[in-house]
């Protein structure tokens, strides 16, 4: 081994973003100037969003869901208070960010010539870990 | 020619780990950027291949 790292995922592009969130079975809105979000409490100030699920499509949720760009290009998910309970919380985002990865990542190892050897879902008692292995031909 | 191989496990928090055998020095560097992106780095750990390659190619080249 040359060198190993762990990192956090950082939601930076929004194609991978997108890709992600329909990949989950979500038809997203995507407003690149924000549009409000809908919460539970119509009294509540609308919180705006760049990327939004309506709370049809989110069984159980108190609100929309959505995703904000921050002036550094980050994504962050904004939602209810209520719904950090209610299964849309860091759990969730943390699935959010799983699939967002592994399409990041082998469109980098596309785009750089490096050859994916094998795909495995590995069963952990903290959930489903993505094992990709790539080969340098070179 | 020893293979280069380049592991990444993600998991269900958001956390992956990148672990990359047989390559050295500069090289290793640029491979483990592509694949950090803009991901938040936790942890980092040079291993002994990275520091000995670049020592070999150094011997080679003094012949």
């Amino acid at each position: 081994m040359s060198k190993y790292g762990e990192t956090q995922t950082v939601l930076h592009e929004e194609k991978f973003l997108l890709d992600a969130l329909n990949e989950m079975g979500y038809q997203v809105e995507v407003h690149p100037e924000g549009a409000p979000l809908n919460s539970y409490y119509s009294e509540q100030e609308a919180n705006v969003a760049n990327i939004i699920i309506r709370r049809a499509q989110l069984p159980s949720a108190f609100g929309d869901v959505g995703f904000v760009r921050q002036p550094d290009g980050r994504f962050t998910l904004i939602e209810d208070e209520l719904d950090d309970h209610s299964g849309y919380g860091r759990k969730w985002l943390g699935r959010v960010q799983q699939i967002y990865k592994e399409s990041q990542t082998l469109a980098v190892a596309q785009a750089k010539g490096y050859h994916l050897k094998s795909r495995q879902v590995i069963e952990t008692s903290e959930g489903k870990q993505v094992r990709l292995q790539f080969a340098v031909r070179r | 020619m020893r293979e280069k191989t380049i592991t990444i496990t993600i998991d269900e928090q958001g956390k992956s780990t990148l672990d990359l055998e047989g390559f050295a020095g500069k090289g290793c560097e640029r491979v483990f950027d592509d694949f950090r992106g803009g991901d938040l780095l936790k942890v980092e750990r040079k291993k002994l291949d990275f520091y000995s390659r670049p020592q070999v190619e150094r011997e080679k080249s003094q012949r």
